[in-house]
């Protein structure tokens, strides 16, 4: 599986590249600038970027200029956005048409290798990977008469790991119950906050999003 | 502004204008300010009183008592009553009023029986100028140059008279009758008698000394210059000298020398044509200025008939062929010079009557702001501009208070600077010909005095409150920058490290297969690290909102909504980024406010309203609690309201109790 990376601490890239290698991927390109990586993504069409949102040369928003490019310019490359803060807003900008192949995570959950080695891939084939923090923030949002308060702790646990992009199967996985009882708990959690079931699991993660934000 | 009796004056042709002892002490110098220089001043033990004297025109005429240092007009000449300075009450006299300095009495308009006379003398001087001119051999035509004689004849004794009333004071209008009838006495030399034939002769090349007197006395009817001195006493000189010679000399039969004599008379008037030519052009280099069209022309007609008389003086001598043509041309131009100069006058009038007028904007104790409209009807200049010095600035400012530079030259503009007390208060920019009128300028800033000193500690007072604004905004953007600072620190520093640590670590103990008790304590260190970087996350977004940088307002408010105690709505309808001082105190006021409804206000929901309308950034925070917010609470509201309005913003609470809270920040952002 290939990879490209843009991030500008060269300590950051370094252990970013060898963490995915150590995990097969193979590194295409280490870049330091947003512009460096639009061009590396072209040569070398990987199938994921991983985007440091902050880059040279004005560190504002230059990576999730590069991160929206790549989305449109090249739909199948999936792009995965690094952060040292996630902010709901950019969540909804990166999500805005479709949370196929995209990823937006702390820069903390690197260190969880497992986990975020299972997240790259994830949005390389095409699913999504949405930070906790976001998941958590959204879910906690106060809203009047919340129907999230309607749900079983075990139903709220299963909606955070659908928001944040897990397969059925990496729900199943993550909270140890068979793939069967992960279904029932989806179907119950869309009954109760009264969505349309949808079909694909990346598509049921933007339904999540937007209910959670309205 | 200390007038006394401006009110009662025009009503009362003899007004008490105050009792000279209730002026304070230091006051004593007292200036009358006669803005149409026709009043007549009385004075008498202790009191001050001032005599109207209606004359020429029916305007209503104001006059003031000003004390000097307070109106601030500078004491030119001290006026002398009956020939003997007074101390005290009534010894100023202005700058302002510099032809009022004239001993009393000295200069009545003359009276109609004498303008009539003059009229008919006129007149009669005229038709017998026609008709000796007739006589005369003035090769073709010469009912041409009849016509000429009695047209300069007319056109100065007449304008001369018109010019005589207008300005009595100016003796330039008895110049010109005296020169309107020189022309006529010459052509005695054509009459049948042999008296009035010398006269004649001995008159007969006065004439052109007197045009050149009249030009070079314009406009005051003095000359001034010792040039234009020079040059017309060596005219008189040359005339009467000459004259003496040339009768000896035909007395003693001697007909050729005197004719020779004639001759270099002649010349050397030619020669004194060409002289004071010289000084007229001098005269108008040394100005340094353009005059004004009218101005313009009037000297050029000069030019060209002083040419004119030199050319047809010395033509005339020689008896070149063609000399009637270039003597035509000479009298029609001295003939027009008159008309001009009447125009110049009556100029000179509506000027004054402009200071008039002023007078009255000034008695209604203006506005600083109407000031300057004021003076621009004054000097008849609607481009001009009204700057005042402010000292400690050095520079010089509108009322404003906003810095303006002074026209460089080259520029088409004038600058005329304002003292009052030796020190700078003021100055106008103006159109270049204002200058060409330079009494009009003094009376007009000199009398506005003290309305100029308001309009300068206003102008003062802006640049300083612009001046305070100014420097809370640096303060405000200084401390914004310095955190903006710290945040980009810890970010590319500190929380970087950190990660890259955990990372480390997480390799290490991916190495670590078969030493659980390693791995654990790794695993440890990991979550130690994790903690640090979630309490550095807080730090770092309390220090400085980078979101707003990075991502704008709209993508900020998200979060802060998603993150409050309470249900809120959010509605922003912001097209694209703003500046960003603007967009981080937008977000500062919804999170501030978002953390009193949390605290204080015991709220159900909030809503939150962004919005741009006619370039002003509206931002809302409305919340269903309590109300009965106190602004002065904490530093959370007034910080606010700091922050808010060094952008030149403002913010407004309403809180009433039981009422929920309303937070408004208006930013304008264009």
């Amino acid at each position: 599986m290939r990879v490209a990376i843009a991030e500008d601490s060269v300590l950051l890239r370094e252990g970013l590249a060898r963490l995915l290698e150590e995990a097969d991927f193979d590194v295409v390109a280490r870049c330091e600038t947003a512009d460096e990586l639009l061009s590396n993504v072209r040569s070398f069409a990987p199938d994921v970027a991983i985007v440091d949102i902050r880059l040279p040369p004005t560190h504002n928003d230059e990576g999730l200029q590069a991160a929206l490019e790549i989305r449109s310019q090249h739909p199948s490359i999936g792009v995965l956005v690094l952060s040292q803060y996630v902010e709901v807003g950019l969540a909804l900008k990166l999500l805005a048409e479709s949370a196929e192949g995209v990823g937006y995570l702390l820069k903390d959950r690197i260190s969880d290798v497992k986990e975020f080695v299972a997240a790259v891939r994830r949005v390389a084939d095409g699913g999504s990977a949405l930070d906790p923090i976001i998941v958590s923030t959204l879910i906690a949002r106060q809203r009047p008469g919340d129907p999230i308060s309607l749900l079983t702790p075990r139903e709220r646990e299963v909606l955070e790991l659908m928001a944040a992009g897990s397969s059925n199967q990496g729900i199943a996985d993550s909270l140890v119950i068979t793939l069967r009882a992960v279904e029932k708990y989806v179907s119950s959690i869309f009954g109760k906050l009264g969505l349309p079931s949808t079909g694909g699991e990346s598509r049921r993660v933007l339904a999540v999003l937007l209910y959670l934000r309205s | 502004m200390p007038v006394w009796g401006t009110s009662s004056c025009r009503a009362s042709p003899q007004v008490r204008i105050g009792e000279a002892s209730q002026l304070p002490k230091h006051e004593s110098t007292i200036c009358l300010v006669d803005c149409d220089f026709q009043y007549e001043f009385a004075h008498d033990r202790d009191r001050i009183s001032l005599n109207h004297r209606s004359i020429s025109t029916k305007r209503p005429r104001i006059a003031g008592v000003f004390h000097v240092p307070t109106v601030g007009i500078q004491v030119a000449e001290e006026y002398r009553w009956g020939g003997r300075p007074e101390k005290g009450v009534s010894t100023a006299v202005t700058a302002a009023a510099p032809s009022v300095a004239e001993p009393r009495d000295a200069h009545r308009a003359p009276h109609s029986l004498v303008v009539g006379s003059i009229v008919l003398a006129g007149c009669a001087a005229a038709v017998a100028g026609f008709a000796l001119s007739l006589e005369g051999e003035y090769g073709r035509a010469p009912h041409v140059h009849a016509s000429l004689v009695a047209w300069i004849t007319l056109s100065y004794v007449l304008c001369g008279l018109i010019a005589w009333q207008r300005r009595p004071e100016s003796g330039f209008g008895p110049l010109m009758v005296a020169a309107g009838f020189a022309p006529a006495l010459s052509r005695l030399s054509e009459a049948n008698s042999e008296p009035l034939q010398t006269i004649g002769e001995g008159l007969l090349l006065l004439p052109p000394v007197l045009f050149l007197h009249v030009f070079l006395a314009y406009p005051s009817g003095r000359l001034d210059r010792r040039p234009d001195r020079f040059v017309v006493a060596a005219g008189y000189t040359i005339v009467f000298g000459f004259d003496l010679v040339r009768l000896s000399l035909a007395g003693a039969g001697q007909d050729a020398a005197a004719t020779m004599a004639l001759s270099a008379q002649r010349a050397s008037i030619a020669v004194l044509a060409l002289v004071a030519l010289g000084a007229l052009v001098s005269r108008r280099r040394s100005s340094g200025r353009p005059f004004r069209p009218s101005r313009e022309l009037l000297v050029a007609c000069f030019a060209l008939a002083l040419v004119g008389l030199g050319v047809g003086i010395v033509m005339t001598a020689v008896d070149a062929p063609g000399t009637y043509v270039i003597r035509w041309l000479a009298f029609g131009l001295v003939g027009t010079a008159p008309v001009l100069l009447l125009i110049g006058h009556l100029r000179a009038g509506l000027a004054r009557s402009a200071v008039g007028d002023f007078f009255v904007d000034l008695r209604s104790d203006p506005e600083p702001s109407e000031l300057r409209d004021a003076l621009a009807r004054a000097l008849r200049d609607p481009s001009l501009a009204l700057v005042y010095w402010l000292p400690e600035f050095g520079t010089y400012a509108d009322l404003n208070g906003q810095a303006v530079a002074l026209p460089g030259p080259g520029e088409g503009r004038a600058v005329t600077q304002i003292d009052r007390d030796g020190t700078h208060v003021a100055a106008l920019l103006h159109d270049p010909s204002a200058e060409d009128e330079p009494k009009l300028l003094d009376a007009v800033t000199a009398a506005a005095g003290i309305a100029l000193e308001n309009g300068r500690l206003h102008a003062d007072l802006r640049a300083r409150l612009e001046e305070l604004r100014g420097s809370r905004a640096r303060i405000v953007d200084a401390a914004q920058k310095e955190r903006q600072r710290l945040e980009r620190n810890l970010h590319d520093g500190a929380q970087q490290r950190l990660v890259a640590l955990s990372l480390e670590l997480s390799l290490i103990e991916q190495k670590l297969e078969g030493n659980p008790g390693a791995r654990a304590q790794l695993d440890q260190a990991r979550r130690e690290i994790a903690a640090s970087l979630d309490e550095l996350r807080e730090i770092a977004r309390g220090i400085y909102p980078a979101v707003v940088t990075g991502h704008g307002l709209a993508v900020a408010l998200e979060q802060l909504s998603a993150r409050a105690s309470v249900p809120v709505r959010l509605a922003v309808e912001v097209g694209g980024r703003l500046p960003e001082p603007i967009e981080v105190a937008g977000y500062y006021v919804v999170s501030e406010s978002l953390t009193n409804v949390g605290k204080y206000s015991q709220a159900s929901s909030a809503t939150i309203e962004v919005s741009q309308t006619n370039g002003v950034l509206l931002v809302e925070v409305t919340d269903d609690g309590v109300g009965g917010a106190d602004t002065e609470r904490g530093t959370g509201l007034r910080g606010l309201a700091d922050r808010v309005e060094a952008l030149g913003g403002r913010l407004r609470v309403w809180s009433p109790k039981g009422g929920g809270t309303r937070v408004r920040a208006e930013i304008p952002c264009e």
